[in-house]
Parts: C-alpha cells; structure tokens; sequence
C-alpha cells in the first residue's frame, strides 16, 4: 500500500463540485508534482490532505490511519506538513520563533516546568533549538534567525514558510506553489533545497507548481487536474505528450 | 570576547545561554537592584502613599492577566474586571473559613474557571464577535452578583483582618503588609509567566493571534489555546481580586464594573499591548495620573478657575483619562513599553548606534 492513499475524493460546495472523484497515490520518498490550470482543485485536493477542508466524499488513508475527517493539528501529529501558497507565517514572530513553534509537537514538558523554565522545559527547549538551527543552516537562513518575519523579503519568506513545514520533522510534505512569484535565481534555490530535502531526509514530497519546466525535471511522477478530476498520470514524459494535457493547457485544436 | 559586566549588542555562546531573560551580570545586578529597593520601599512611603503603591502592584497583577489574553493571544477581552471580581467574591466567601493564602489562589482558581467558560466561544468566533461575548459575560456577572443575596447584592462585604505566622495585621501596618503579599505574588507570577512566554505555551499564545489556520497546521489546537489563554488571563485577574478584596478590606460591585474594565484595558495599552513591562508602567503611569489631576484639579480650584456648579475634579479625570488613551493610540501605540525598549536598545549596543 501507498504511503498517501487518496481514494474517489469529492468535495462539493454549494453547487460546485471542487473535486470529483480524484484518487491518487504516493509512495514513500517519491517526489509527485500536480499540475493543472487555475481553479483545477490542486489546492483544494491539498487542502484536504492536511485537514484544513473535509471532503464530501472519499477517503485519505496514510500511512494506514484513516485522516480523512482530521483537524489540521491531527493530520500535523501524523507526519503531515504543509507549506502555504499564500505565506501563512506568524508575522510578529522572528524566523527563529517560527521555526520553533513548529516543534510543538515535540515538546512534552508540562505547564508547571514550563512555569519555573527549569529541568525538563529547559532542555527540551535547547533540543528544538538545535533541532531548529540545523534546518537554519540547511534552509540558507542563518542571516535572517532573529528578524521578525514580517520586515523579510518574499522569497525569503517562502523559504522560511518551507523551513516551518521541514521543522515540523514531517514525513510528509506537502508545497503549495512554493516557487510562485520568485525571480529564476530565488527558484533555482527552492528546487535545489527540494531535492536536498528529499535526498537528505528521505522525505516524500507532494508539490503543486505552475512552472512546467520545474515539474518535468523533478517530479517522479505527475498529476494532471482539469475542473476537479485527474485527466493524466505518470512520469513527466508520458504526462507531456498526453492528448488531454496538452488540451487543458493550450486549448482544443480547432 | 564574552565580558560578563558590559558587552556591545548580544554575546551569547550556547543555545542554552540564548534562553536566558537576564543575560549580562549588569543586568542581572540592575534586577537586584529593583528588588531590593522595592523591598525597602515602604521605609521611605507614608500610609497613603503605600496605599496608592498597593494599588499599582494590584492592578500590575490583573494587568499582566489581561496582556496574557489580549496583548499575547489577541483576544480582546472587555469583560476582565469581571473575572477579578471573580476572584475577589471567591475570597470573600471563603475568608471567614480560610487563610488568606489559601482564598487568593482558590480566588485565581475560579476565575480561571469562568475564563475557561466565557472562551469557549472562540472555538468558534474572532475578533470583534468575541470581545462582544466577554462584553456579555462582564454584564452577566454584574447581573448576577446584583440580583445574589448570598452576595448582598453587589453591597460591601467586610474582608476580616488576617493574622499571618502569628502576626495579626491591623490599622497601622495593614498597606505595609498586603504590599508585600501582593509584591512577592506579583513576581512569582510575572516570573512564571515570563517563562511560560520562552516555552511552547506562550509561543503557542502568539501563534493563535498571528495567524490561528497556521497555529493548526503546527498541530497545536487552535481553540483550545484560546481557552487557554483566557483560563490563565482570568486566573492572574482572579488573583488580583483576591488581593484587592483583602487590601480594601471590602468586596462591593462598583469595584468590577465594566468601566473598570476599560480601565484595565487602558492601562495595557498605555504600558504596551504584549509586553510585560508595560504591564506595570501602565498601570503606574495611569494610577498616578489620576491622583495628580485631582490634586491638579484642586489646584485649579482654588485659583478661582472653576466652572459654578461643575466639579471640576469629578470632571476632568474622565477627560485626561480618554486623552491620554487617544494620544497613546495616535503617537505611540506600542505604549510606554517601546520606550522602554529603545533606552534599553540604546545602551546594549553603545557605543555603537544599531
């Protein structure tokens, strides 16, 4: 069985069916892409693999637990991390408060050590912090640890948001379009820490990005969305000269 | 090199060392410095200046509470005097059975209950909505305490003088001793909470206020750190009661009515919304304020420069009160505290200037 089991999800709202019926599998360590036009599902499907939407129909199996009615936070205690496509960082916090929240899972002292920051609170607290600072140094952000997020650069602050995800020491990591918006030099970089943070922590990867470019050199496999369904699936030189593909991107021959 | 007594901007070697509140020995030295002399304050204050200082650590104590649930969390809550009446109720009740150290934190413990309750509706609303709640629960609670014979209906009930290791505590040295109380309460508390604020809770009480979808996504429940956070606003609030109630020897309903409240949120705006020095410069700043109109006031008075029939100190302590509020909000919103924080900015990076 896959590590991330999407079977005949359907979200519907109102009268619009966001998602019909799209299933898709990935296995552990694989880097899947899904690609599609605008408004094609591909957040809505991520959406419902971190909790943040409840599909209408279907089921979300991972790593054998059944996530599909689960909270966010749930989905996060199962190895489940999400970077934002708008940039959902905690503003008024530096990089390195970030960063940290992202153990909070991790952390198991109680309120009363917490009170007197004594014994156990301590030294977690000085794990994370060595936890936290190695992905500052994986991420490139060592510049930027103490400055509050919200006075950084955009790109920087994409990076940070999947320096947040990674933080969170997932097993799987979901990005929402983590390249949009970047000159070539700032994406060059996103790609190169995508395919360190798959090679050097065995991550399994599910990346939603429009630069088709990206997607074909990186992607192990690909997913095609058109108005809420899969319409192709397969390594990226298959995807490439689908019929259907080619339609949905370039429109119909006439 | 890592010099102990003075450094320029911050040395700190280990992550260990980068947890610490009081990183240099001068500034380890200048808080020991600030206890002793508040510990050897009364020596130099007659009995109703110790008053007027009781009264600052008090409102300091339900200050910081306040800060804990709108200044860190971002939940406005305009219902807070009503959680120290709480408290100070609780003790009430409780002081004709018990110790006194037994009734404040049983006080702190009740409100803290109530502050559980009335944040339940932010599992499922923000923002103005739930300020609207707390509004409603402030209101509920003058209510019920005006319409409870158990609580002479919002009327005085006498608070017993206290005895203490066999030191009964009378007329004369009554401020003098609830000082102390109040001031060793109020630095274990702001201690306490100053470190819940290096640890996961008070990072995750600043999670919900920026951004409570990503608060999720780091796998932290949302709405149950907003109880959270109320429970623990409510419990230094209840404290705070407590105290008050002992100090002023008398519970009555005019002291945790909605206008209290908004003078507590003034004072934490005025010291700085989310930060904890701020929570006593606010409250200082605002107590001393109002005592001086009235002398001001008076003052005035006897220039011959009253209105007939206008009270002029009646009138003017409302109006300085929403001036200084509206000037704080125009020119520096950040309160007191960010004054604070640019001298203590400017020293720890001389010689240099950033």
């Amino acid at each position: 069985m896959a590590q991330l089991d999407v079977e005949n999800l359907t979200l519907v709202f109102g009268g619009l069916a966001a998602l019909s019926g799209v299933s898709i599998a990935v296995e552990k360590g694989e880097l899947v892409s899904i690609i599609g036009p605008n408004g094609a599902g591909k957040t809505s499907l991520l959406n419902c693999i971190s909790g943040f939407y409840h599909p209408t129909e279907g089921v979300i199996r991972f790593e054998g637990h059944d996530l599909t009615r689960a909270s966010p936070h749930t989905a996060t205690r199962y190895g489940i991390a999400r970077a934002f496509q708008n940039i959902e960082l905690f503003s008024g916090l530096t990089v390195l408060e970030n960063l940290l929240l992202a153990r909070h899972t991790h952390l198991r002292y109680g309120l009363f050590a917490a009170a007197v920051f004594y014994g156990r609170a301590l030294s977690e607290e000085v794990e994370a912090r060595a936890y936290v600072e190695e992905i500052i140094d994986f991420m490139e952000l060592e510049p930027y640890r103490k400055r509050l997020v919200g006075s950084l650069p955009y790109g920087v602050r994409k990076r940070v948001e999947v320096a947040r995800a990674l933080t969170l020491g997932p097993k799987l990591l979901l990005l929402d379009e983590p390249m949009a918006g970047m000159t070539l030099e700032e994406k060059e970089d996103m790609v190169r820490f995508i395919l360190d943070i798959r090679a050097e922590r065995g991550t399994t990867i599910v990346l939603i990005e429009h630069d088709l470019g990206v997607v074909m050199d990186i992607s192990d496999r690909v997913y095609v969305l058109d108005f809420g369904q899969v319409i192709a699936e397969g390594t990226p030189e298959v995807v490439a000269k689908n019929p259907r593909v080619l339609e949905a991107y370039v429109g119909g021959t006439a | 090199m890592r010099n102990p007594w003075m450094q320029t901007g911050n040395y700190r070697t280990s992550y260990r060392q980068d947890t610490t509140i009081f990183a240099t020995y001068s500034e380890q030295l200048s808080l020991i410095v600030l206890l002793l002399s508040l510990l050897f304050l009364p020596m130099f204050l007659s009995r109703p200046q110790m008053f007027v200082v009781d009264l600052i650590l008090v409102y300091a104590l339900a200050v910081v509470g306040l800060n804990i649930t709108t200044g860190y969390a971002g939940l406005i809550s305009i219902g807070h005097a009503a959680f120290v009446g709480v408290g100070a109720y609780t003790a009430a009740l409780l002081a004709p059975a018990l110790p006194f150290w037994l009734t404040v934190p049983l006080g702190g413990l009740a409100a803290a209950i109530a502050g559980g309750i009335v944040g339940i509706p932010s599992l499922r609303i923000k923002h103005l909505y739930l300020a609207i709640a707390t509004l409603a629960f402030q209101l509920i609670f003058e209510w019920g305490v005006g319409h409870s014979t158990l609580l002479q209906q919002g009327g005085a009930i006498a608070m017993p003088r206290v005895v203490f290791a066999g030191y009964k505590v009378g007329y004369k040295n009554h401020y003098y001793f609830w000082y102390y109380v109040t001031l060793v309460v109020l630095i274990v508390l702001a201690f306490a909470f100053r470190n819940l604020l290096r640890t996961k809770y008070g990072r995750a009480l600043v999670a919900v206020r920026d951004n409570d979808r990503a608060a999720d996504a780091m796998g932290m429940h949302p709405g149950l750190t907003k109880i959270f956070a109320f429970a623990l606003g409510a419990f230094y609030a209840g404290v705070a009661g407590g105290l008050y109630a002992y100090l002023s020897r008398a519970v009555v309903i005019e002291d945790y009515m909605l206008n209290v409240s908004i003078e507590l949120l003034a004072m934490s705006i005025v010291g700085g919304l989310g930060s904890m020095v701020g929570s006593f410069l606010g409250p200082a700043f605002l107590v001393l304020l109002d005592l001086n109109m009235e002398d001001f006031a008076n003052w005035l008075k006897a220039l011959g420069m009253s209105l007939p029939g206008v009270d002029i100190a009646s009138a003017m302590r409302p109006l300085t009160f929403g001036l200084v509020i509206v000037l704080f909000l125009v020119f520096e919103p950040r309160g007191l505290a960010n004054w604070w924080r640019l001298v203590r900015n400017y020293f720890k990076n001389w010689p240099f200037k950033y």
